[in-house]
């Protein structure tokens, strides 16, 4: 169901937290709310859940305006970032703590509950309590526990922020093949961009409780509209007082087009090489080789090369570097 | 073991038996000096009797109070914070830094037949002091802080996020604080009852004070022994002295398990 925010306004104390926040999240898009610490990400997903009041504005899901309504009428599932299990019940009961409330019969709770189980992969911890779990499991139980409402929105707050890296990148498409499966509209915090890149349709930039920028991963890549968007979602380098993604520029043997520099660092960074260069005016810029380019080129300190922007190249916001 | 361990042992067996253990062994003793028929008959005593009823009214009264205001101020201190409520969080430990008999006399000002509420209470017709309420009152006021003492903390540590959480899922607030809030803390509340409850039941100055210490009507259980011990009748206080002794070790019991299931619940939550 489509999750429509308009003029939503939040203070904490003197503090502006969001400002006239006007947005729409598309039915059955995963959008990933993406921001630095502090930018008002969080909040605003909790606006969403009912969870805070908003000072102004007003937040509609599908036809309904729920602005004044509480979280337990808004139907939607919740999941924070510690995931928050019910820790004195078990995994069968977390998940069917949503379906009691509902007075589902005992019979159908007991046959959503397994099914809900087999989908996160939970089938044999049924009669385990959360501190069990690895955090894994604690964020699919998490998200079984929202999914047993059968909610119109499922809202993440950094749902994969406190796993470590290899859990992390297999529950991400994990989580973007079931939203996938379900078809539900999902909003999810983060404040990693590469994360945001990699599962989004769509994304919302926030920055100090202002939307920067919204659109596909893709496009808001490579056509950012502001200095921060263009700093936020990845690596900047600079030549000539132009930003370009670093993969943008391309060095050369001395003697080709470009402008000469010399080489100050060579830094092998895994798949990757990046190379520091400085110019006669004593302005640096890097750039980032793939293997088989350093091997060719084999950039040695205080060598001279030259370095120019790649033919097919997207023109980013033109700023000083310094 | 190092032998600096060993004589640190020993300094604290020693301390703890000098302190806790012989004067308990000398109750145990005293009460069985003069045979079983002879204890079997003081137990037996009319104004213990009374006493020994009397002191389980007002537990019976004070602790569920004290429970139910344990509770609902640690929740209104955590959960939503204001002004009032940080006055009332400091405010709350008075009862431990003043004497109880300063808690009797307090009360007495207030609500005595001539005091600023009690004037009022004796128009409608109701007697405070010196009769089971006031009774009850100077037991509530020694004992405030001990239940939200124990909660505040727990309550600070578990968070929100599992409210919330139920809160998304449909729940109503009374719902979410019986089978979400009441259940994370309930042995750490648990242990805050039984030292209520051991509070109450030992309460001497405050209850002295409010309740005149009248034989056979208002005397509580330790009131009944202070007054055998100064009637020259040492035996029968040291009677007296065995329940409530024996009471305490059911206590200090129920408070080890407490406190174990209490540890083993916080150790679970960060494995």
């Amino acid at each position: 169901m489509t999750v429509s925010l308009n003029g939503v306004t939040k203070t904490f104390g003197h503090r502006l937290v969001l400002d006239n926040i006007t947005e729409s999240f598309a039915d059955g898009q995963l959008t990933a709310l993406l921001g630095p610490s502090g930018s008002g990400k969080s909040t605003l997903l909790k606006i969403v859940a009912g969870l805070t009041p908003l000072d102004s504005g007003q937040v509609v899901i599908g036809d309904r305006d729920v602005t004044h309504a509480p979280a337990r009428d808004r139907h939607i599932g919740f999941c924070f970032q510690d995931y928050a299990p019910f820790r004195h019940l078990s995994v069968f009961d977390n998940v069917a703590y949503g379906l009691k409330v509902q007075r589902v019969p005992r019979d159908e709770r007991r046959r959503q509950v397994e099914e809900l189980l087999g989908l996160v992969r939970l089938e044999d911890f049924a009669n385990q309590y959360p501190h069990h779990l690895s955090g894994g499991q604690r964020q699919r139980m998490a998200l079984a526990r929202a999914l047993a409402v059968k909610p119109d929105v499922l809202l993440l707050d950094e749902p994969f922020a406190a796993l470590d890296a290899q859990v992390r990148s297999e529950l991400r498409s994990w989580v973007r093949s079931l939203q996938r499966d379900l078809g539900i509209t999902t909003i999810l915090v983060t404040h990693d961009q590469s994360e945001a890149m990699e599962i989004a349709d769509r994304l919302v930039i926030l920055n100090d409780g202002k939307i920067e920028q919204a659109g596909k991963p893709s496009f808001v890549y490579d056509h950012p509209a502001t200095d921060f968007v263009a700093g936020f979602l990845g690596p900047l380098t600079y030549l000539d007082g132009i930003a370009y993604r670093p993969h943008e520029l391309e060095v050369g043997a001395f003697g080709e087009a470009g402008e000469n520099v010399r080489v100050t660092d060579v830094t092998r960074l895994g798949f990757e090489v990046r190379v520091t260069l400085e110019n006669a005016r004593g302005e640096t810029t890097w750039v980032q080789l793939t293997h088989d380019e350093a091997r060719a080129l084999n950039p040695v300190v205080n060598q001279t090369l030259v370095v120019r922007a790649r033919a097919e190249h997207s023109v980013l916001t033109r700023t000083s570097q310094h | 073991m190092k032998r600096s361990s060993i004589v640190l042992r020993c300094l604290v067996l020693v301390y703890v038996m000098a302190l806790l253990g012989l004067p308990l062994f000398f109750v145990f003793q005293q009460a069985f000096s003069h045979g079983w028929a002879a204890l079997w008959a003081a137990l037996h005593d009319h104004a213990m009797g009374l006493a020994i009823v009397l002191t389980m009214k007002v537990a019976l009264l004070a602790v569920p109070l004290n429970v139910v205001f344990g509770i609902g101020v640690s929740l209104w201190i955590v959960r939503r914070p204001s002004w009032l409520s940080h006055v009332v969080d400091v405010i709350i430990d008075v009862p431990l830094a003043i004497s109880p008999i300063i808690v009797g006399l307090i009360l007495e000002l207030a609500y005595a037949q001539s005091g600023w509420f009690g004037s009022t209470f004796a128009r409608l017709g109701w007697k405070v002091m010196f009769s089971l309420p006031g009774i009850v009152l100077a037991s509530i006021f020694v004992s405030l802080p001990l239940v939200s003492r124990q909660v505040i903390p727990l309550l600070r540590e578990v968070g929100d996020h599992q409210e919330q959480t139920a809160a998304t899922l449909g729940a109503k607030p009374t719902r979410i604080f019986f089978t979400i809030t009441l259940r994370s803390i309930a042995w750490t509340a648990a242990y805050g009852v039984t030292l209520t409850l051991a509070r109450v039941i030992g309460e001497y100055g405050a209850v002295l004070i409010v309740s005149g210490n009248i034989a056979l009507v208002t005397q509580t259980l330790t009131l009944n022994i202070g007054a055998n011990f100064e009637n020259f009748n040492a035996y029968q206080g040291f009677v007296g002295a065995l329940l409530l002794a024996m009471v305490s070790v059911m206590v200090l019991v129920f408070i080890g398990v407490a406190r174990h299931r209490m540890e083993r619940k916080r150790h679970d939550s960060f494995a």
